[in-house]
């Protein structure tokens, strides 16, 4: 699916996730700013892929700042701001939960 | 413990009280009606006291007067990080997505922390950004340089209108480079309007083949980014802008777009431009020229487009001739109505 409009989803608080959704050309790109982006970057970046796939997003910027949310919460925040980029925000895609 | 984000509305008096007693305890004291006047919304930070910790503003896309107070504060950045994060979802409701900051050096750390990337530094301080479309996007919609292309050089300008000073300045250009792009500033504050602008810049100059025009986009000169209230100066204030601008062009345009100059007019008369010039003449060079070009004149007299504005006011259409390409005049003939129209209703003509 493509992006329709540019979205954010999560804050910068201590124990969440900022993710900011819009059009980008040739794949999935990742700007990643995380304090423990050593440790947990590449896992960071699996849960918000794994979630851009299962909503078919193919071509996208995603820019992320975490602020060391767990998994859960990163997915969260992942479905969040995909459902707004593709502006689905009345129809949750249960399937995903 | 539980702090909460609220709206604090500057138009209340004891608000705005409130708000400058609490931005002057943490140093920030410059009040300037210049200043405040283009806030668009204020948000407050409350203890569970309901004291103010904490406060940020947003002005278009550019977040100001940002402060906070550390006493009793859980982690150390956590409150800044909480008002700059509920600014933040406050514009992408509005749909903007791309913001600037501007700050003083030792906050760089703390907003490259939470996803801002520095565009320009000098030693008083910085410029941010953070969103989309970012400067990356921005350098690749501009055209591209010809491979073959040896000699390059980039010109900004405001045509508020385009004259026949602003063609000799490309000609010169055009004639000592193989390729020239001109850069049309964005910002939509002039008694003719950015498209208008543009059009009158890609029409004057559309018979030269080596010349491209280009959107300056939100980065160059934008004087909607003042950074004025932490600098007590007016003049050091100018200073400090024209260098970051002139940083800004160095560093993220003419550098990675491998323009190798940059063409000015002489400022005979705006002290502002004067102060802009004399900035870029300092920073851009070794690796970017400056190439400083003498007034076009007529009758002794420079052209400037601020002559033009004030010839439209006085409706002494028959002196533009001389001073306007007839690409220029056919524009303003044809759209006469309107642009009196705008003059009559106060649209300054002073000012670039």
């Amino acid at each position: 699916m493509e992006i329709k409009q540019t979205a954010l989803a999560g804050t910068l608080e201590s124990s969440d996730i900022q993710i900011m959704l819009s059009q980008g050309e040739k794949g999935i790109h990742f700007d990643l700013t995380s304090d423990v982006k050593k440790q947990f970057g590449e896992d960071i970046m699996a849960t918000i892929q794994s979630v851009l796939q299962a909503y078919d997003i193919e071509n996208v910027l995603v820019k992320v700042v975490d602020k060391g949310a767990l998994t859960p919460v990163i997915k969260a925040r992942a479905i969040a701001v995909a459902q707004r980029a593709l502006d689905l925000k009345d129809e949750p895609n249960w399937e995903v939960l | 413990m539980v702090e909460k984000i609220r709206d604090l509305y500057l138009f209340s008096k004891a608000s705005k009280k409130q708000w400058m007693a609490f931005l002057e305890e943490q140093g920030v004291v410059d009040f300037d009606q210049a200043e405040v006047q283009p806030i668009d919304q204020t948000l407050g930070l409350y203890d569970e006291q309901d004291q103010l910790v904490g406060t940020g503003s947003i002005a278009g896309q550019v977040i100001k007067y940002i402060a906070v107070s550390h006493a009793g504060e859980e982690h150390p950045g956590s409150r800044f990080n909480q008002i700059v994060s509920a600014l933040e979802s406050d514009l992408a409701e509005k749909g903007c997505f791309h913001l600037f900051v501007f700050t003083k050096a030792t906050y760089q750390e703390a907003f490259e922390h939470i996803g801002f990337r520095t565009l320009a530094k000098t030693a008083v301080g910085l410029i941010l950004e953070k969103g989309t479309p970012n400067i990356e996007q921005y350098r690749a919609s501009l055209p591209k340089k010809p491979v073959d292309a040896g000699q390059t050089a980039a010109i900004v300008m405001n045509a508020n209108p385009f004259t026949k000073g602003h063609r000799y300045l490309i000609e010169q250009a055009a004639q000592e480079n193989d390729w020239v792009m001109v850069f049309v500033v964005n910002q939509d504050v002039s008694l003719f309007k950015t498209t208008e602008r543009m059009a009158m810049v890609q029409k004057g100059s559309e018979d030269i083949a080596n010349v491209v025009v280009a959107n300056g986009g939100d980065y160059m000169v934008s004087y909607l980014l003042f950074p004025a209230y932490f600098i007590d100066d007016r003049d050091q204030a100018i200073r400090f802008q024209t260098a970051l601008d002139a940083e800004l062009f160095k560093q993220q345009i003419a550098e990675p777009l491998g323009l190798s100059a940059r063409y000015i007019g002489t400022e005979p008369t705006s002290h502002t431009t004067a102060l802009y010039n004399q900035q870029l003449k300092k920073i851009l060079p070794p690796q970017v020229a400056v190439k400083e070009v003498p007034r076009l004149s007529q009758d002794g007299q420079a052209i400037s487009a601020r002559t033009v504005r004030q010839a439209l006011k006085d409706q002494q259409l028959s002196s533009l001739a001389d001073l306007l390409p007839e690409t220029t005049l056919d524009f303003i003939k044809t759209n006469q109505e309107a642009i009196m129209e705008r003059i009559a209703k106060g649209q300054q003509i002073h000012g670039n």
